[in-house]
């Protein structure tokens, strides 16, 4: 079947990568806290990358769990920095100290990116569910900035934090970070048990968007990024994505920690084994890449006036409230 | 000797599915267009270079001059020098404006 995306695209731009679901937090929104896989030896994890690296996608981000957890991680890395690949990883910065810093920087880490939740410690400990957090993950920017790596932080947004994401852009600021993702919250794992707390309503998604693309708009010390596919609709939407709705299965996918692909981390379909399976086969013929896309326009989204920028919205979404990749993403307002 | 050296911030990459499509309908005496063959991701944008540009830019790894990514092309391509070094040197120049290549200046 002819395809536009794979016809431009030979394979994703990121693979994202748990390589372990061993985690030292628990944190309220968490995707994988009873995920379970096994997790594949160094050698195995040097054959993965050279597949990658094969298949010419320029960017691994680790994920998980939290992949400071492995021991082998620099060593990983530095054999992906040597097969041309560029490396960046999420952390929630326990475990980066300055020695740890001076490991990321000579292993070749690209960036990495910091989870802080709140700026206000308290808020940030409870969400994390681990005390003394907050300043870890704030003392992990400041090695991070000493060992001279580029630093992201992180921040799911959520009930605790959508009115104040302003002070979480200045802790960035104080911390030299160049750019914040504001994550949108996904009801899968934790965050689907824990959604009725946490989730925000349509409505107010749509309000904390309309204000923080405006704070973007106004903001120039510091990169803004959202990961929404939903707020294509909205004034101030300037982005010119590479595809349009959600990104996952087009521009990248997912690898668990036992080599199984999935097209992202909330969206638990196991479309092939990058060890055992071809993945030319997968990425131009799995017919749960290409459902997704693919979309036909489901429920409210027929007949949209905006369908075509946002396909639905967040796939993930969709597929953890009601099973079906097409349906409408719960979080949409229109 | 000026070797021409892309910038290493740039992740780019080869289609080449898409490219043996267009070197195939070349050989069949199909228009080609300007479709692209190499992406480049530049500051969360992708661009992408056609055929030729993309056989120019993955040539420019620092070990070769202008004059020999030419004679390179030349046997690739069917068309008179001149002509062939005319169009790679303003390929060249507008991405030396942009930033995205640089002339290596070390010697041997």
């Amino acid at each position: 079947m002819t395809n536009p995306l794979t016809e431009q695209f030979s394979a994703p731009l990121t693979f994202n990568w748990a390589l372990s679901y061993s985690c030292n937090f628990a944190c309220s929104h968490c995707y994988s806290r009873e995920e379970q896989c096994d997790e594949l030896g160094t050698a195995e994890l040097k054959q993965i990358i050279d597949r990658i690296a094969a298949h010419q996608v320029p960017f691994i981000n680790f994920g998980g769990g939290e992949p400071l957890m492995r021991k082998d991680l620099f060593e990983i890395t530095a054999y992906a920095r040597q097969q041309g690949l560029n490396v960046s990883m999420n952390s929630n910065g326990w475990l980066l100290d300055r020695a740890a810093a001076e490991q990321i920087k000579a292993s070749g880490f690209r960036s990495v990116g910091i989870s802080i939740d709140s700026a206000e410690a308290a808020l940030h400990d409870d969400f994390r569910n681990r005390p003394g957090s907050f300043l870890r993950a704030v003392a992990a920017l400041d090695a991070l900035a000493e060992a001279g790596v580029r630093s992201t932080m992180s921040s799911v947004i959520s009930r605790i934090n959508h009115k104040s994401f302003r002070d979480l852009l200045d802790l960035a600021r104080e911390h030299r970070v160049s750019q914040v993702y504001l994550h949108n919250f996904k009801c899968s794992g934790r965050g689907f048990k824990n959604r009725e707390d946490l989730d925000l309503t349509p409505q107010e998604w749509k309000d904390f968007y309309l204000v923080a693309l405006q704070v973007k708009q106004e903001t120039k010390d510091l990169l803004i990024s959202f990961d929404d596919p939903v707020i294509a609709s909205l004034p101030g939407y300037e982005e010119n994505p590479l595809v349009k709705g959600s990104s996952c299965g087009k521009l990248s996918l997912n690898l668990r920690p036992n080599g199984d692909i999935t097209p992202c981390g909330f969206i638990p379909l196991v479309v092939g084994n990058i060890l055992t399976d071809d993945f030319e086969e997968i990425w131009y013929n799995s017919p749960t890449l290409n459902k997704m896309r693919n979309k036909e326009a489901k429920g409210k989204c027929q007949g949209c006036n905006v369908y075509e920028d946002c396909l639905g919205g967040c796939t993930a979404r969709a597929f953890a409230t009601t099973g079906d990749l097409s349906d409408p993403d719960p979080h949409c307002w229109k | 000797m000026k070797r021409l050296q892309r910038n290493p911030d740039i992740v780019w990459r080869v289609e080449k599915r898409r490219q043996q499509a267009v070197i195939d309908r070349l050989a069949a005496g199909e228009e080609s267009g300007d479709e692209g063959t190499v992406i480049l991701l530049i500051s969360g944008m992708m661009h992408q270079l056609n055929l030729l540009g993309g056989m120019i830019w993955a040539q420019c790894d620092g070990s070769r001059t202008l004059a020999q990514i030419v004679t390179q092309l030349q046997a690739e391509f069917d068309v008179e020098t001149a002509l062939l070094q005319a169009d790679v040197q303003e390929f060249i120049d507008d991405l030396i404006e942009r930033g995205w290549l640089s002339y290596d200046q070390s010697t041997d």
